[in-house]
């Protein structure tokens, strides 16, 4: 197939990396902006500007909110199509299973349950089939959010760069799968590729040739985050593995899950089914008390960041309490079990075994519950060098090819030039009028939300169509103009996105920082305006090279022609 | 918090002292070929340097935190090494102690 | 009469190497898929069979299932046989999936 080991690694490399690239491009750069998907909220959603706060009182706040909650119209939708006969009105659903999630990034409070249908499913298999609810709230007043305000943080940017927002059968999943699947192969291969990799550890030659300079770059990045790239590709992957990728477990192995869970609820007491018999609920404030408390006698003291409640109103009704992983990696664990209607402790989760501790590890690495600013930032960081590595990648490919593309009129380099300046610039661009979009839309506009998504889709294809047309100039070997005419406009979008914040809501700068506070946003700011002057200093670097570029091209066309074959 | 600074720091000087052990980069540094006696040395410091960073981290935070924060680190370190290599080599110097710099003819 | 076949510069016979390359690509994502399937359902279910707990056994080999697949995935590009790689990813994960349900047959009695 290949001459050589080396050569089949190269081509591996240069293939998949190119097609599988485009996709990786969004996975780290909404992966990036993930990592302060939260803060990314507070900026989008003015309302909900205010401190982080623990999860509130149950029996107070919480109870009536869950006694309020209504089946959600989306769930309704989507579960009409998979019974038998029409589904009962909302209203008259009752509520089976609830929760609440927290972090301590968190101001507001996601709540949610399942309410009991009395349908059949259409398909047998599907059993258990309940409607969702679900609604984020004020935890100091218990009053909901509208739903047609889009966290463009944690409901936008970050399904973006594990789903594409490509819902259907679950395609995007798929994609960002194999993408994922890609980097790890990438990352092989490169290694096996860079021969030099301890020599050139420490390599860069900014004042070379573009082809060089770009490789330069795209071998430190690669390298010197190595470890974060290979972890985030393949924690990514372990995190969807039983749920998408290899969900053994619910199908061929299904029969042997299923004897696993009974058994399970057998041995724990945390029963599978409802007994059919009611039971009052106890106060869950006594069992949040006795939680923390039993967390305080294992030195472990903490907050509250998952609990539910299974089986509700039922007597084999049971609440679990998760103690939020805020000063460890593990998301959340330490779960403590209650009797629903005595408040009785049934349980508490053991020590994890070393499979599960490696599990939790690495899920809670990816997933980032812990509090520690320095290594998110530092997590920020890792994933901006996955950007730059993906796009000197490009860069590399277009600027060893296009000479010769130029000379045989093949429009490769064209191609992949438009498609990397849309999927650097331009996804920089969608991203930031949709800020920009989210402070011009009226207030109160109805599906506000799906608005600023339609803003961010049209900005990008915009920018698409610009880095096509644009492109003219690779055909010619020379600089693709629309590289610098898109960070131009990202300067001036993001300059833009930081005066609306301040005319639309009075947090400006000088208030966030210093008057009164408030880093989340300070924080969204100051990083719109750090993106604007690295946009206009890599405008002004682009713009000197396209002269340089553009001279020596002239030079080129104007020289007579070289009789190149000798006594031909 | 001071524990994460000195933890900064050491990454910072043993990425450094590993560039400064490679001719190529001694001689961006110092503009004269480099002895070799002390390569094996600053490659020693080097390693000792992000090992004591590892033993910061560890002191600041539980340790499955600590382990992240320190490979991070020496990524933001390899990075921030190789720009001053490539822009402003010249401030590298001090990370050398006077006696041991090459003398100027 | 054998009409030569034009020969690239590596010596690999040039006309096919697309439809090749094209087969190969395809062999290593679906059949190296299918082939760790097979290892990650034959692993649950052994594990399980030994007495281990299920869910355990679902999470170390989960952990596991990438790698391997990463693994074979780069060996069916370094093969020079496409023929053995077609009979080991086949053979392979047909014979343990089988096995699989076998075992989890055997163990729900």
């Amino acid at each position: 197939m290949f001459a050589n080991f080396r050569q089949a690694m190269t081509w591996l490399h240069t293939w998949f990396g190119l097609v599988l690239g485009f996709v990786l491009m969004a996975c780290f750069f909404f992966g990036s902006l993930s990592v302060f998907d939260r803060e990314i909220d507070r900026w989008s959603l003015p309302d909900t500007r205010f401190d982080a706060q623990p999860m509130p009182s149950f029996d107070t706040m919480l109870a009536p909110v869950f006694e309020r909650l209504q089946p959600h119209p989306v769930d309704m939708a989507a579960t009409a199509g998979r019974v038998v006969g029409d589904l009962p009105p909302p209203e008259t659903m009752s509520l089976e299973s609830l929760y609440a999630y927290t972090t301590h990034r968190d101001p507001v409070l996601l709540v949610g349950g399942e309410f009991g249908i009395p349908n059949k499913p259409l398909d047998p298999a599907d059993d258990h089939l309940h409607v969702h609810g679900w609604a984020t709230i004020d935890p100091r007043t218990g009053a909901k959010l509208p739903d047609d305000q889009l966290k463009i943080g944690s409901e936008f940017f970050y399904p973006m760069h594990y789903s594409l927002h490509l819902d259907w059968k679950n395609l995007g999943i798929w994609i960002v799968g194999l993408a994922a699947f890609t980097m790890l192969i990438a990352l092989v291969t490169g290694v096996v590729m860079h021969r030099k990799i301890f020599k050139e550890f420490f390599t860069f030659r900014p004042r070379k040739r573009t082809q060089r300079s770009a490789l330069d770059l795209h071998n430190l990045t690669g390298v010197v985050a190595l470890p974060f790239h290979f972890f985030f590709a393949f924690t990514g992957l372990v995190i969807f593995a039983g749920a998408y990728y290899f969900p053994v477990s619910h199908s061929l192995l299904e029969p042997l899950h299923e004897r696993h869970e009974i058994a399970e609820a057998e041995r724990t007491g945390l029963t599978h089914e409802r007994a059919g018999v009611e039971a009052p609920l106890a106060s869950v404030d006594a069992m949040v008390a006795e939680a923390k408390r039993r967390w305080a006698e294992r030195d472990m003291a903490g907050e509250v960041g998952f609990l539910t409640i299974d089986h509700l109103g039922d007597a084999n009704s049971y609440v679990s309490i998760f103690r939020a992983g805020t000063d460890r990696v593990a998301l959340v664990g330490e779960a403590i079990y209650f009797d629903a209607s005595t408040g009785e402790v049934i349980r508490e989760a053991p020590p994890r075994s070393s499979v599960g501790a490696i599990n939790a590890f690495l899920t809670g690495l990816h997933l980032q519950h812990f509090r520690h600013w320095l290594l998110r930032w530092l997590y920020v960081l890792g994933g901006l060098l996955g950007c730059v590595c993906i796009a000197t990648g490009f860069m590399f490919f277009v600027e060893k090819r296009k000479k010769k593309h130029a000379a045989t009129g093949n429009l490769g380099s064209r191609v992949v030039d438009a498609l990397a300046v849309t999927t650097v610039t331009g996804m920089v661009i969608a991203a930031v009028t949709m800020l920009v979009g989210n402070r011009l839309l009226p207030a109160e506009l109805p599906a506000r939300g799906a608005w600023e998504m339609r803003i961010f889709w049209c900005a990008w294809l915009v920018a698409m169509i610009h880095a096509a047309v644009r492109s003219g100039a690779v055909s010619q070997a020379r600089i693709n103009p629309a590289w610098r005419e898109q960070c131009w406009v990202i300067a001036g979008l993001a300059l833009a996105a930081v005066a609306l914040n301040w005319i639309t809501t009075g947090d400006h700068l000088i208030r966030t920082v210093f008057i009164d506070p408030y880093w989340p946003v300070a924080g969204v700011d100051l990083s719109l305006l750090a993106s604007a002057a690295i946009a206009v200093l890599a405008a002004r670097r682009l713009a000197l090279q396209e002269r340089v570029v553009g001279h020596a091209h002239e030079a080129r066309s104007h020289r007579p022609p070289r009789v190149s074959r000798v006594g031909g | 918090m001071l524990w994460l600074v000195a933890a900064l720091v050491l990454s910072g000087a043993g990425m450094s002292w590993f560039a400064l052990a490679m001719p190529a980069h001694w001689q961006q540094v110092f503009a004269e070929p480099a002895a070799r006696s002390l390569r094996g040395a600053l490659r020693m410091l080097g390693a000792a340097a992000v090992l004591a960073s590892a033993g910061c981290c560890l002191q600041a935070d539980h340790a499955s935190i600590a382990v992240l924060v320190w490979i991070m680190l020496n990524t933001g370190a390899g990075v921030a090494v190789t720009l001053t290599l490539a822009h402003r080599p010249e401030l590298l110097r001090p990370l050398l102690p006077f006696k041991l710099r090459p003398r100027r003819a | 009469m054998r009409v030569p076949q034009p020969l690239s510069m590596n010596g690999a016979i040039a006309t096919n190497r697309p439809f090749a390359l094209a087969a190969r690509v395809v062999l290593a994502l679906v059949g190296g898929y299918a082939l760790t399937w097979g290892f990650v359902a034959l692993g649950i279910a052994g594990l399980t069979a030994l007495g281990n707990d299920f869910h355990e056994a679902e999470m170390a080999l989960l952990l596991l299932a990438f790698l391997v697949y990463l693994g074979l995935f780069l060996w069916a590009f370094v093969t020079s046989s496409l023929k053995l790689v077609v009979l080991v990813f086949g053979g392979g994960s047909v014979c343990m999936t089988a096995c699989a349900w076998a075992v989890q047959r055997a163990l729900l009695g």
